[in-house]
Formats: structure tokens, C-alpha cells, sequence
């Protein structure tokens, strides 16, 4: 039993350890993204639209398909996390976020999201 | 099995930077929180337990939090909501009691960023969102909002 263990340990280990590698061997896809960034007053208004299924996991068993979400959304700009939510099923289909955070124009802002099953997509857009 | 799989967890948060927190590893017992339903009717308590699950056994209390979204939402699929506060907040997090599990989204709110936040979320059907705000005061936050969904918004 004991053995069980440290073998289920030893391979829960492994896993981490290719799951800290992971970001290296499944690289970020860029997506086309609707994002609107406009600065006033040093502060940014952002809105992103992005193009996602959304399927819930009652949706994906009715229509036979695999359930597929966006599961964490991260905006980075002028190096720095001005955003970072853990999202799940039921944001609307083709979600619209909008946020605001302190931050300058000319700087990029960068959008990554990752779906459920841990792929990871992209798009940048400098601030206005 | 079950310490593994602890310590798969404990690892996967460790290895998360501290700028960005992802709550879905963090508290993976929060998003799977059933809501609890009366007959058809939801209740609170399914909510109730999502805000245990993830933020701990602690009662919130109301607090200044602006929640905003349509009285009678026609179309289910997607309801604009948005959450503002003048709290210092560490996070906010939005529920919901219609749909099978209790929460929407959990904001983590970084230096530098404004805590205001508008989202579209789907309801299958009438409800009520609860939004919690962790204050950097460690106190629970919280405020609500029914709303009539005329088109369920998560039969696809």
C-alpha cells in the first residue's frame, strides 16, 4: 500500500514537473481578437471580445460534444498583470470582458486566455 | 491517492507566479459547488457553499459594492453584469443560483488595475447573483441582485 503511494507520489511529481515545462512545448497560438484599449486621464479602458464556443458541459452532452471554456484570462501591459481572472462555463458564448487599470498609451497590451483543456491562446494590441 | 493528489495540487499552486492567480487550482472545490435547488425553485445555499469552498468558513457581510445588470434579462445567454467597488479589494467573485454550479468568475484584482468589472454570463434561467468582495481588511464582502431571465441561456 505504502509503495502504491510513493509510486502515485513519484508520478504526481513527474507530472508537475512536465507540467512546469509545458508552457515551453505547447507555445501560446495568436488568435484574432476584437481588443479596444483607450487611455484618459492615466487610466485604461479596456474591452475584449473573444471568439470562444463557451460550451457548457450540459451544451457539449446534448450536442454530443466535448464541453470546452475559457477557464483563466491574464491581460499583461508595460510588463505588469493589470488583469487576471479564473473564469468558467458560464460566461456568455463569444464572452465580452471589460475591465480598467492604471496604465499608459503607446504600451501593449497583451491578452492570453487558456481553455479547459489547457491551451493556451493569444493577441496584443497597443493601448490608444 | 488522496496525498498525492494534495500534493499535485500544492505543487500546481507553488508553481503559479505571484503576479497571476489562477483560482481554478487554487480552490478546485469552488467551482464544482452544486447549486441547490427547491423543487424548481434555486436557493441560496449552493452559493453559500461556493463562497465557503472558496473563501473559507467566513459570513459575508453586506458592503458598498456596486452590482449591475438588466432587471429582466431577455436573452439568457448573455447577461451584461458588472461589479465596481471602492473596497480595497484583494479579489471579487461573482455566483450565481440558476445554473448547475454556483460560480461565474473570480477576479483577482492586481495592483495597478480599477475594481470594475463587466462580463456577459449565461443563466438558465431566474436568479440571483451574489458578488463577494475579499477586502485587504480579510473581510467578506457581499451584495445581490434577482433578476428574470426570459430565455434560458444554457440550452445552447
Amino acid at each position: 500500500m505504502k509503495k502504491l503511494i510513493l509510486a502515485l507520489a513519484s508520478i504526481a511529481l513527474m507530472a508537475t514537473a512536465a507540467m512546469a515545462d509545458a508552457p515551453a512545448a505547447a507555445a501560446p497560438t495568436k488568435v484574432k481578437m476584437k481588443i479596444k484599449a483607450k487611455e484618459k486621464d492615466g487610466v485604461v479602458k479596456a474591452k475584449i471580445a473573444i471568439s470562444h464556443n463557451m460550451l457548457t458541459y450540459d451544451q457539449a452532452k446534448k450536442k454530443g460534444k466535448e464541453a470546452n471554456f475559457i477557464t483563466h484570462v491574464t491581460a499583461t501591459a508595460g510588463g505588469k498583470v493589470v488583469y487576471d481572472a479564473s473564469t468558467s462555463q458560464f460566461l456568455s458564448k463569444n464572452p465580452l470582458l471589460k475591465f480598467k487599470f492604471n496604465g499608459k498609451k503607446g504600451d501593449e497590451l497583451k491578452i492570453t486566455y487558456t481553455q479547459l483543456k489547457g491551451e493556451v491562446f493569444f493577441a496584443t494590441k497597443k493601448i490608444k | 491517492m488522496k496525498k498525492s493528489i494534495l500534493s499535485l495540487v500544492a505543487l500546481a499552486a507553488l508553481t503559479m507566479s505571484a503576479n497571476a492567480t489562477d483560482f481554478r487550482a487554487e480552490k478546485p472545490a469552488a467551482w464544482t459547488t452544486k447549486n441547490v435547488y427547491n423543487g424548481e425553485t434555486p436557493t441560496e445555499k449552493g452559493v453559500q457553499a461556493a463562497i465557503n469552498a472558496l473563501y473559507g468558513d467566513v459570513a459575508p457581510i453586506d458592503g458598498d459594492i456596486k452590482l449591475k445588470a438588466p432587471k429582466v434579462a431577455s436573452n439568457g445567454g448573455a447577461i451584461p453584469v458588472s461589479v465596481k467597488t471602492d473596497i480595497p479589494a484583494k479579489s471579487i467573485a461573482v455566483f450565481q443560483d440558476a445554473n448547475p454550479e454556483a460560480l461565474v468568475a473570480v477576479f483577482n484584482v492586481v495592483d495597478g488595475s480599477v475594481a470594475d468589472y463587466s462580463m456577459k454570463i449565461k443563466m438558465k434561467k431566474s436568479g440571483t447573483i451574489t458578488a463577494v468582495v475579499e477586502g485587504k481588511d480579510g473581510k467578506l464582502y457581499s451584495t445581490k441582485l434577482s433578476l428574470e431571465v426570459a430565455l434560458g441561456g444554457c440550452e445552447g
